[in-house]
């Protein structure tokens, strides 16, 4: 085989969930079938890689330093939001709910993968949440098993490092528009872990 | 391996997964009388699979399989419930417990009473009692059914000593003893590492970042 074409398959096979043989697949589909997008991809990969930065303040990709998002200044900076991926940074603001920053950690803990709080950069995160101005750190890690352990792990660092911000944790519970027949039990199981507090009344 | 084909379905607890292909897990699974089995759940990343929610670590599950080969179809996973979700310190007590298991069950032994002990183990974390005993039992457990528990005076392939009233409180399963602390623990882990030929378990290297970062 080719070394170019041998180049090329080592590289797709760098992706997650690609093994050899879709690696393969991909690389000859490319150059048999549609030349223009492999050239296309190339140029936008390498411009990617060139100019995407992490922001300074919210650690998601950017073409500047401070990113559009934070840099607007009608933001309120006393709130940060932590989310895992740049995706989940999407579909929290696609609320429209939150009007506060944001911090992506670019991953999550996962202790049986051997992901620690080393490898997630957690001292630009704290440096962030420390400044003088931030009252509350939202934390909106997914609901599966490591973005509940990132949760923890990140609460626990939160409070010792910054004792004089508020902690929360977004809600869990039954979706919008569900009905209780049809909602899984692991969920209702959930949803009354979380249950709150409508009347507190004292006889 | 095994070829023909197989079904079964089984008390169990998901132990660790990960992402296959564009919506599936890999599934690692503890089943009670299966052992470790290896499943994939189709489409278990779907916005509306059934398996989604309900594919958790620390809770138990009745798991249903089919399939040939070592890598077996999870087709259906229901929710027993009735644990509370581990947190804070039990939560990476939990994850060790699954690493001990990951590292030392192979696949497709079935052992009933180290499952029991897992169950035990994750019910006591889970309700909130102390750590350390919990953590002790499970190791003991653990090696018990790999074979590798000695008999006192016999103190195993390791060059730790263990005295006779050490040896007492683990054979009675007096995992509270003081002398637990101060002498069986090292004892077991280095029982424990003799298993493990060597290789580092990631569950401890974290906690003990955990530990010097976070606790202080």
């Amino acid at each position: 085989m080719s070394q170019a074409l041998n180049e090329l398959i080592d590289a797709l096979k760098r992706l997650p969930g690609l093994g050899p043989r879709s690696a393969q697949r991909l690389a000859h589909h490319l150059l048999n079938h549609d030349r223009a997008a492999a050239k296309r991809l190339a140029r936008a990969l390498a411009r990617a890689a060139e100019v995407l930065v992490h922001c300074a303040e919210c650690n998601t990709f950017s073409e500047t330093p401070v990113c559009a998002r934070c840099a607007d200044p009608a933001r309120d900076r006393s709130v940060v939001c932590v989310v895992e991926t740049p995706a989940d940074l999407e579909a929290f603001d696609a609320a429209h709910v939150f009007q506060g920053c944001y911090y992506v950690l670019m991953g999550r803990l996962s202790p049986l993968d051997g992901i620690g709080p080393k490898a997630l950069g957690i001292e630009k995160l704290l440096a962030r949440i420390a400044r003088p101005e931030v009252k509350e750190v939202v934390l909106a890690t997914n609901f599966t098993a490591e973005g509940e352990a990132t949760a923890q792990w990140l609460a626990e660092r939160i409070a010792a490092a910054v004792p004089t911000c508020t902690i929360t944790r977004l809600a869990r519970g039954v979706p919008v528009g569900g009905e209780l027949e049809y909602a899984d039990p692991a969920t209702i199981a959930y949803a009354w872990h979380d249950r709150r507090v409508l009347t507190n009344q004292q006889s | 391996m095994n070829e023909t084909r197989r079904g079964g379905s089984d008390r169990g607890f998901l132990l660790h997964a990960e992402p296959w292909r564009e919506t599936s897990l890999l599934v690692d699974a503890w089943t009670r009388a299966h052992g470790r089995l290896w499943l994939v759940a189709k489409g278990a990343k779907r916005p509306h699979s059934a398996l989604r929610s309900v594919l958790l670590p620390f809770q138990p599950l009745h798991l249903r399989w089919s399939g040939k080969g070592e890598r077996l179809t999870l087709t259906g996973a229901e929710w027993l419930g009735g644990m509370p979700l581990l947190s804070g310190e039990a939560l990476w007590c939990g994850y060790y417990l699954n690493e001990l298991i990951l590292r030392l069950a192979p696949r497709e032994v079935p052992h009933p009473e180290w499952f029991d002990a897992y169950e035990t183990a994750v019910r006591a974390l889970a309700a909130g009692e102390p750590v350390a005993p919990v953590l002790r039992a499970f190791e003991w457990a653990s090696l018990q059914a790999t074979g590798h528990a000695p008999q006192w005076p016999e103190t195993g392939p390791v060059a730790v000593p263990l005295s006779a009233e050490a040896y007492q409180a683990v054979a009675q399963g007096a995992w509270s003893a003081p002398i637990v602390a101060r002498e069986v623990k090292p004892w077991l882990r280095a029982l424990i590492d003799h298993c493990l030929e060597g290789r580092p378990l990631r569950t401890r290297a974290f906690m003990k970042e955990w530990v010097t970062n976070g606790k202080g």
